[in-house]
C-alpha cells in the first residue's frame, strides 16, 4: 500500500511539475498583456511610432488632396518609391506566413515561439503595403472600380492585367492571413478570458470571451481545428508563393530590359522571405529581451532564422548572377546595357548598397559567433532590410530611368511626401505591432504547450 | 492559481442542492448536466478516454489546453469531412474565377488589349488560382467553426471552477447526463478507476433565464448588423437610380479651372460673349492671300481693276488640269448645271418634274453667251461667291481647283459649240453632228 | 518536438548482400541490349546520327536529373537536421554515387562534340558564325548576330571543360556525403553528422549553381538563340519530381527483396509522396512562369521557342504535359491516401518518371528540326527554331525510347555498384527518430 502511495506521490509530483510548466507558459505570455502599467520602453516606442504615423497621415492628406505631382514620379520614372515600398512591405509580410505555414508543414516545432508575432507582422505589413497601390492611383476614391460589379459605364476590370492580379492576390493574402492569425489566437484568447474571469476583470473577460467564441478546449473541436489549421497552412504556402510571384509579374510581364525576365517569380519569393525574416527578428530581438521571453524565443530559434536568412540571401545572389549571365548570353543589347547601367550608371550607389547588404552582409551568418550575438544580428537584419529596399528601387528606378529611348532618360529624386509616406507606414506598422504586443497573446500559448516535452507526460510508450 | 491537488475521492450520490465546492457554497443548482473528471497528465487523459469509449459512452468529450496526441483515436473520433468540403470549395473557386474572367472579358464585353485574345487562359490563371485559394480558405475557416458549433459562448461546464483551468493546465473528461449509459455513481467510479484526481458533478443553473443569451447582446448584434448594411444600401440606391444632380467632386483638383471655355457666356465684355471674333485689320497666319489674281480673279491695270481674262501665273494649263477641272465640276457643278453645262442638271429636272422652276445658267449657250463672254476672273468670282440662288463654293473648293473648273468650263463651252472643222482630221470618221441642239 | 524513438528491429535485414551486384548486372544487361539496338537504329536513321544524339542528350539529362533530384534530399536533410529521411538516406546516397557513371556515359556526346560533330548543337555548326557580308576589318552582317558573341562560351572545348568540372564536382560532393555517412556506421560519431551538416551549406550553393549551369549548357543551348533565366530552376524542379519518384520505387523494390521491411513504413512513403506532390507543383509553377511571361511579353526572340511547342503536332505533347505531369498527379497526390497506399504510390511514381522524361523530351526534341535556306548561291543550314511550324513533326521514333531505356540501364548499373554493406545508416543518431516517424 505504501509503495503505491509513494509511487502515486512521486507520480503526482512529476505531473505537478509538468502542469507548473504549462502554467508558466500561460503566465509568462499573459503577463505582457496583463501588466497594469505598460513597460516604459513600450510607451516610448509607441510615442515614436505615433509621431511617424502622424507624418504619414499628413503626407497622405497632401497627396490625396493635391495629386501625384507632389511625388517625385515623372513620365520616365513613373514608378518609384510607391511601388518599391509596396513590394518591400509585401515581402516583409511573407516571412510571417512562412513561419506559420511552411515551418508547420515541415514540422519545425521551434516555430511555435515566434509564429503568432510573425503572423501579426504579416497582417500589419500587408496593410502598409496595400496603401501604396491604393494611393498611387491618384484618385483612390475610385479604387472600388477594380471590383467587378455592374455599372453604368458598362465596363469590367481588365483581368488580363497583372495589376488586377495584384488586387486579387493581395486581398486574398490579407484575408487568409487575418483568418489564419485569428484562428490561431482563439484558444489563447480563451486562456486570457479565463484568467480575466478568475481575476474578476469583467470587461476584459467579456471582450476576450466574445473574441474566443466560447472555446473550451474540447477534443472533438480540437480535431477539426487541427485539420483546418493543417489545411490552411497547406493553402497558405502556395498562396505565399503566388502573391509575391504575382507582384513580380507586375514587372516581368512588361518588355522593359531588367524587368522582363522569367526568374522573377521565385527570385522575388526568396527575396521576400529573406527580408521578412530580417524584419521579424528586428522586432523580436529587442522584444524578447525587454519582455523576458528569452526562454520561449530561444537562442536556437534566432540561430535557425539566421541560417534561413543566409539561405534565402544566397538564392537572391544566385538570381542576380543568373540574370547578369543571361543578359550577356542573350545578345540583346538593351538587356546587357540595363545591367551595366545598374552597376555603373547614375544609380550605381543604390546598386552598391543592394549588393553589399543582400549578398555580402548575410555571409556573416556563416559564423556561429555572429549567429549567437543578438546585437550583431539586430544590426545585420536592419541592413538586410535596407538592402532589399534598394533591390526593389534598383529594379524599378534604374530600368525606367534608362529605357529604350535615350531622349526619355532622366534621373529621379524623391520628394518629402515620398519619404513622409514611407516613414508613415513604418509608424503604422510599429504602432499596430506595439498594440498587438500589449493586448493580444503574442506567443501561441497552446502551440507552445503542445510542443513541450511535458505534453507527452504520462504516455505509455 | 498554482494550488497543489491532493487526490480527493469522489463524493457518493449527494443529490443536487448546496454542494460544498472548494470552500465556497454554490447557489441552489438545477438539473444534473454531467460529471467532470480531472486527470494529472495528458497520457492519463488518453487512457481514461479510451476506457470511457470502451464502456460505450458517446456523449462525452475531453478538454485540454492543447490538442493531445493520440486522443482522437482513443476517443474514437471519426475523421472530419472538412477536407472534402475544402476541396469542393477550392474547386468552386477555380471554376468561379475562370467563369468571372471569361464572362467579363471574353463574352460580355470583349476588348482588345495589346492584341491578347479575349479569352486568354495564361493571363487568367493567376486570378483563378487566387480565387481557388480564397474560397478554400473561407470553407476551411467558416466550415471549421460551423462544424464545431462555435461561437457558443456558454457551456454548462463553465460553471465548474476546475473547468476554467482547461485553457491553462487542466486535463478533463466530461460525460453528459443525457448519455444512455450515464449513472451518477457508476460513471463517477469508472472515471476514478481510470485515474481521476477529482470527479465533480456539474448542474445547470436552476433559472432558465440565465441560460439564455442576454437580450441586450442579441439587440446589439441585430442593430450593428443593420447599421453595417446602411452604407451598402446607400450605394445600391445610388447605383440603381438616376439623379439630375451634378457629380460630387470629393477632391476637385483640376475639375473646376479658372478659365472660360469656347462660346461661354461672360460678363466682362459688353456683348456678354467669351468669343471675341476677329480683330479688325488682322489676318490669320497663312490667310493673307495677297495675290488678287489668283485668289480673287482680279487684275490691277493702269485703268483700274478688272476681271482677269487669262489664268493666273500659278496655274499651268495642261491636260491634267482639265481633267482635274472635270472631276471637280462633276462633283460640285453638275447637280444644277448638268454634265453638259446647259443648266438642266438633276436639281432643275426634279424641280420641273414637281411643277416648279429652278433656273441654272446655261454655261455653253452661244445664242445667249453670258457665260461665254464672262472673263475667267468673273467666272472664278461666281464660283467663289455665288450668284442669286447659287451659293458660293469658296469654303468647299480650294482656289486652284476653282481655276481648274474655270478651265473645264471653257473646254465645255468649246466642245458644246464646236463645228466639225474643230475636230482633228484623224478623229472625224464615225462622228455625227447632232440634228438639233439638245435641250 | 516528438521524443518518440524506435530502435532498429532485431530481425531487420539491412545488409545489401548480393542486391547491389544483382541490380548492376541487370542495369548493365539493359544498357547493353538497348544501347546496342539504339546504335543500330541510329545508323539506320540516315540523318548522320542526329536523332541518336538528340535522344542520347535527352536520356542523359534524364539520368543526370534523377541523381540531381535525389541529391537535393540528402543536402536538405543534413542542412536542417532532418529526421524522417534517415532510413532512406543510404539508398539515396547510393543513387547519387551514380554520378561518375552518369558523367562517363555522357562523354559519348561530349567527345562527339570535341571530335567536330556539328548536328547536335547548332553552336558547334560552322554556319553559326557565318558572316554574310565581310568587310576589310571584320564582319558587317552576321547570319546570327545574337549568337556570334557567345560562341566562345558555347564552343565544344569550353563546353567539354565545363562538363568535366560538373562531373568532378558533383561526384566529389556526392562522395563526401556518402563517405561520411558510411564512416558513421562504424563509429556512430555524432561529429560526423555535424561535419555533414556544416558541409551541406556550401554544398547546396555549389549544387544550385552547377545544376543551373548544366541545364543551360546541355538543354537550353539546344536552342542557342533562346534564353530563360528560370530554366535551371525549372529543370531542378522536374529533376526533383523524378528523383523522389525514383527513390520511392527503389526503396520499394528493395523492400520486395525482404530487406528493410520493418524500417521503412507508409509514413516514409507518405513523405516521399509529399515531396513528389510539392515538386510537381513547383515544376508547374516554374514552367508556368516561364511560359506566361514569355507569352505575355510577346518578344519574338522568346516566343519562337513556345511557338514550336504550342502549334502543330507538338501542341498535343504540351497538353499531355499539362494534364499528365501536373494536373492529374497534383489532384490525386493531394490526398494522404494516395501517398500511403503502396500500389497507388507506385502508380504515381512510375507515372511521374515517364512524364519527367516527356518533360525533357518536350524541352529538347523540338530543336531537332533544322532548315536549309538559300543565301545567294550558298545553301546554309539554319539552326533550330527557324523553320515553319506547320512542318514541325513530333515524330516519335523508337530510338527515343531505346536510348532512354539504355541509359536508365546505365543508371541502374551505377546505383547497383553502390548498394553495398548497410542499407541503413545504422549508427546515425537520428535513426531512432526516423524509424518512429509519424505523420499527422
Amino acid at each position: 500500500m505504501s509503495t503505491t502511495d509513494a509511487t502515486m506521490d512521486s507520480h503526482h509530483a512529476e505531473a505537478g511539475k509538468a502542469r507548473e510548466a504549462f502554467r508558466t507558459v500561460t503566465r509568462d505570455v499573459a503577463w505582457v498583456a496583463e501588466a497594469p502599467k505598460p513597460h516604459k520602453a513600450w510607451l516610448a516606442a509607441l510615442g515614436v511610432s505615433l509621431i511617424l504615423l502622424a507624418i504619414g497621415l499628413y503626407s497622405i492628406y497632401v497627396l490625396v488632396t493635391t495629386g501625384i505631382g507632389v511625388w517625385g514620379n515623372s513620365n520616365t520614372v513613373c514608378w518609384a518609391w510607391d511601388i518599391t515600398n509596396f513590394v518591400w512591405w509585401i515581402g516583409i509580410g511573407h516571412a510571417g506566413t512562412l513561419i506559420s505555414a511552411v515551418l508547420y508543414l515541415t514540422r519545425q516545432t521551434w516555430r511555435v515561439s515566434i509564429n503568432r508575432s510573425a503572423e501579426a507582422m504579416t497582417i500589419f505589413a500587408v496593410m502598409c503595403a496595400g496603401l501604396f497601390p491604393l494611393l498611387h492611383t491618384g484618385r483612390p476614391w475610385f479604387a472600388w472600380w477594380m471590383i467587378p460589379h455592374p455599372n453604368d459605364m458598362q465596363m469590367w476590370p481588365q483581368f488580363r492585367s497583372p495589376l488586377m492580379w495584384d488586387v486579387f492576390a493581395v486581398s486574398t493574402y490579407m484575408t487568409t492571413s487575418i483568418l489564419f492569425w485569428y484562428m490561431g489566437m482563439v484558444p489563447d484568447l480563451a486562456s486570457f478570458r479565463d484568467r480575466c474571469a478568475a481575476r474578476g476583470d469583467k470587461l476584459r473577460a467579456i471582450i476576450y470571451g466574445s473574441l474566443s467564441l466560447g472555446w473550451r478546449g474540447s477534443a472533438r473541436q480540437w480535431h477539426r481545428y487541427e485539420r483546418a489549421y493543417l489545411i490552411l497552412a497547406g493553402l497558405a504556402t502556395p498562396l505565399v508563393f503566388s502573391v509575391h510571384s504575382v507582384v513580380s509579374f507586375d514587372f516581368a510581364t512588361s518588355q522593359l530590359p531588367g524587368w522582363h525576365t522569367t526568374i522573377f517569380p521565385p527570385y522575388f519569393v526568396a527575396g521576400a522571405i529573406f527580408s521578412g525574416f530580417a524584419m521579424v527578428f528586428t522586432l523580436l530581438i529587442p522584444a524578447r529581451h525587454l519582455f523576458n521571453l528569452k526562454h520561449i524565443i530561444k537562442d536556437e530559434h534566432v540561430e535557425a532564422a539566421c541560417k534561413i536568412m543566409l539561405g534565402t540571401g544566397m538564392m537572391v545572389g544566385l538570381a542576380y548572377g543568373t540574370e547578369f549571365f543571361i543578359a550577356w548570353y542573350s545578345g540583346n543589347m538593351f538587356e546587357s546595357f540595363a545591367f551595366i547601367n545598374r552597376a555603373f550608371g547614375p544609380f550605381w550607389w543604390a546598386y552598391f548598397l543592394m549588393v553589399s547588404c543582400n549578398v555580402l552582409v548575410p555571409q556573416a551568418f556563416w559564423f556561429k559567433k555572429v549567429r549567437r550575438s543578438p546585437i550583431i544580428i539586430f544590426v545585420l537584419c536592419i541592413l538586410i532590410n535596407v538592402g532589399m529596399w534598394f533591390e526593389r528601387f534598383v529594379i524599378i528606378a534604374t530600368s525606367l530611368a534608362r529605357s529604350f529611348l535615350p531622349a526619355q532618360w532622366s534621373y529621379y529624386t524623391p520628394t518629402r511626401y515620398d519619404v513622409g509616406l514611407f516613414i508613415g507606414t513604418l509608424g503604422l506598422f510599429f504602432t499596430l505591432f506595439l498594440l498587438f504586443f500589449r493586448y493580444a497573446p503574442v506567443i501561441a500559448i497552446s502551440e507552445v504547450k503542445g510542443a513541450m516535452p511535458e505534453a507527452h507526460a504520462g504516455k505509455k510508450h | 492559481m498554482s494550488d497543489e491537488h491532493t487526490p480527493v475521492p469522489s463524493s457518493p450520490g449527494s443529490g443536487g442542492d448546496d454542494l460544498e465546492h472548494g470552500g465556497t457554497a454554490v447557489r441552489r443548482d438545477g438539473r444534473l448536466f454531467g460529471v467532470l473528471a480531472e486527470y494529472d497528465t495528458p497520457g492519463e487523459l488518453v487512457e481514461a478516454a479510451r476506457k470511457v469509449r470502451d464502456a460505450g459512452f458517446t456523449e462525452f468529450d475531453c478538454y485540454s489546453p492543447f490538442p493531445v496526441h493520440g486522443i482522437d483515436e482513443a476517443m474514437g473520433i471519426k475523421r472530419t469531412i472538412l477536407p472534402l468540403l475544402i476541396f469542393g470549395g477550392g474547386f468552386a473557386g477555380t471554376i468561379g474565377g475562370l467563369l468571372l474572367q471569361w464572362w467579363c472579358n471574353a463574352y460580355n464585353w470583349p476588348w482588345n488589349i495589346s492584341g491578347k485574345p479575349s479569352w486568354s487562359i495564361p493571363a487568367n490563371v493567376p486570378i483563378a488560382f487566387e480565387t481557388t485559394i480564397l474560397l478554400a480558405v473561407f470553407t476551411s475557416f467558416f466550415g471549421m467553426w460551423i462544424l464545431n458549433r462555435l461561437p457558443q459562448v456558454w457551456h454548462p461546464f463553465f460553471r465548474n471552477e476546475r473547468f476554467n483551468h482547461v485553457t491553462d493546465d487542466a486535463f478533463l473528461i466530461g460525460i453528459e447526463a443525457r448519455d444512455r449509459r450515464f449513472d451518477p455513481v457508476a460513471t463517477a467510479k469508472l472515471l476514478t478507476d481510470a485515474g481521476a484526481i477529482t470527479v465533480e458533478r456539474v448542474h445547470l443553473d436552476p433559472d432558465p433565464e440565465v441560460r439564455q443569451m442576454p437580450k441586450w447582446i442579441t439587440a446589439f448584434i441585430v442593430a450593428s448588423t443593420a447599421f453595417a448594411l446602411i452604407p451598402f444600401a446607400i450605394a445600391a440606391k445610388a447605383r440603381t437610380s438616376h439623379s439630375a444632380e451634378p457629380h460630387i467632386h470629393i477632391f476637385p483638383d483640376m475639375d473646376f479651372q479658372p478659365k472660360y471655355k469656347s462660346d461661354q457666356a461672360m460678363d466682362l465684355f459688353g456683348d456678354g460673349r467669351e468669343n471675341r471674333g476677329e480683330i479688325a485689320g488682322t489676318i490669320a497666319r497663312g490667310s493673307l492671300d495677297a495675290d488678287d489674281t489668283f485668289y480673287r480673279g482680279i487684275e490691277h491695270g493702269g485703268d483700274g481693276d478688272h476681271w482677269t481674262t487669262a489664268f493666273p501665273r500659278q496655274i499651268e494649263i495642261n491636260d491634267q488640269l482639265v481633267r482635274r477641272g472635270k472631276n471637280r465640276f462633276e462633283i460640285y457643278c453638275t447637280p444644277c448645271h448638268g454634265h453638259d453645262g446647259r443648266g438642266m442638271g438633276a436639281v432643275p429636272q426634279r424641280v420641273a418634274a414637281a411643277g416648279g422652276a429652278w433656273l441654272a445658267r446655261n454655261l455653253v449657250d452661244a445664242s445667249n453667251p453670258v457665260a461665254i463672254n464672262m472673263p475667267n476672273g468673273q467666272l472664278f468670282n461666281t464660283i467663289s461667291n455665288g450668284y442669286n440662288t447659287m451659293m458660293g463654293y469658296a469654303a468647299q473648293i480650294p482656289h486652284a481647283d476653282r481655276w481648274a473648273i474655270v478651265l473645264y468650263v471653257r473646254a465645255l463651252q468649246r466642245s458644246q459649240n464646236a463645228a466639225l472643222d474643230d475636230v482633228p482630221p484623224d478623229q472625224r470618221t464615225g462622228m455625227q453632228m447632232p440634228e438639233a441642239p439638245r435641250p | 518536438m516528438s521524443v518518440l524513438q524506435k530502435s532498429l528491429h532485431p530481425d531487420e535485414k539491412y545488409k545489401a548482400g548480393k542486391l547491389g551486384s544483382g541490380l548492376s548486372n541487370i542495369g548493365l544487361g539493359i544498357a547493353a541490349v538497348f544501347l546496342g539496338v539504339s546504335i543500330a537504329l541510329g545508323a539506320a536513321q540516315g540523318d548522320h546520327w542526329k536523332r541518336f544524339f538528340y535522344a542520347y542528350v535527352i536520356g542523359w539529362s534524364y539520368i543526370f536529373s534523377i541523381c540531381v533530384g535525389v541529391f537535393w534530399l540528402i543536402l536538405l536533410h543534413h542542412l536542417v537536421r532532418g529526421r524522417w529521411a534517415t532510413v532512406v538516406r543510404r539508398i539515396a546516397e547510393a543513387m547519387t554515387m551514380a554520378f561518375p557513371v552518369v558523367f562517363v556515359a555522357g562523354l559519348v556526346f561530349v567527345i562527339a562534340l570535341l571530335a567536330g560533330y556539328k548536328d547536335l548543337y547548332y553552336w558547334a555548326h560552322p554556319d553559326a558564325a557565318l558572316c554574310l557580308e565581310k568587310t576589310a576589318t571584320g564582319c558587317h552582317e552576321y547570319l546570327h548576330p545574337t549568337l556570334v558573341h557567345k560562341l566562345g562560351w558555347l564552343s565544344p572545348e569550353f563546353f567539354a571543360g565545363r562538363y568535366v568540372v560538373y562531373g568532378v564536382l558533383f561526384t566529389a560532393m556526392a562522395a563526401y556525403f556518402a563517405k561520411k555517412s558510411r564512416q558513421q556506421d562504424d563509429s556512430g560519431d555524432p561529429k560526423l553528422s555535424e561535419n555533414m551538416r556544416v558541409a551541406s551549406g556550401p554544398a547546396m550553393i555549389l549544387y544550385s549553381l552547377l545544376t543551373c549551369l548544366a541545364a543551360f549548357d546541355v538543354l537550353m543551348s539546344l536552342a542557342p538563340k533562346w534564353y530563360s533565366t528560370i530554366y535551371g530552376v525549372n529543370f531542378w524542379g522536374s529533376s526533383c519530381v523524378g528523383g523522389f519518384a525514383a527513390l520511392g520505387l527503389l526503396v520499394l523494390g528493395i523492400q520486395r527483396t525482404g530487406r528493410l521491411t520493418h524500417s521503412v513504413s507508409p509514413e516514409h512513403y507518405h513523405d516521399i509522396g509529399k515531396w513528389m506532390f510539392a515538386m510537381t507543383f513547383f515544376w508547374a509553377y516554374t514552367a508556368f512562369s516561364q511560359f506566361m511571361l514569355q507569352w505575355y511579353g510577346n518578344l519574338p526572340e522568346e516566343t519562337v521557342w513556345y511557338k514550336y511547342r504550342l502549334f502543330g503536332e507538338w501542341q498535343w505533347v504540351s497538353i499531355a504535359m499539362l494534364v499528365g505531369f501536373f494536373a492529374f498527379p497534383f489532384v490525386f497526390l493531394m490526398s494522404r491516401w494516395t501517398k500511403r497506399i503502396v500500389p497507388s504510390l507506385v502508380f504515381f511514381a512510375v507515372w511521374q518518371l515517364v512524364f519527367h522524361w516527356l518533360d525533357l523530351y518536350w524541352n529538347a526534341m523540338p530543336s531537332y528540326d533544322w532548315t536549309v535556306q538559300q543565301h545567294g548561291a550558298a545553301q546554309i543550314v539554319v539552326g533550330p527554331m527557324t523553320g515553319n511550324t506547320a512542318y514541325h513533326h513530333v515524330g516519335f521514333s523508337p530510338i527515343d525510347l531505346t536510348v532512354w531505356l539504355g541509359l536508365v540501364g546505365v543508371l541502374l548499373f551505377g546505383i547497383g555498384r553502390n548498394l553495398r554493406g548497410n542499407l541503413i545508416p545504422v549508427k546515425d543518431p537520428t535513426l531512432g527518430l526516423s524509424l518512429a516517424h509519424e505523420n499527422l
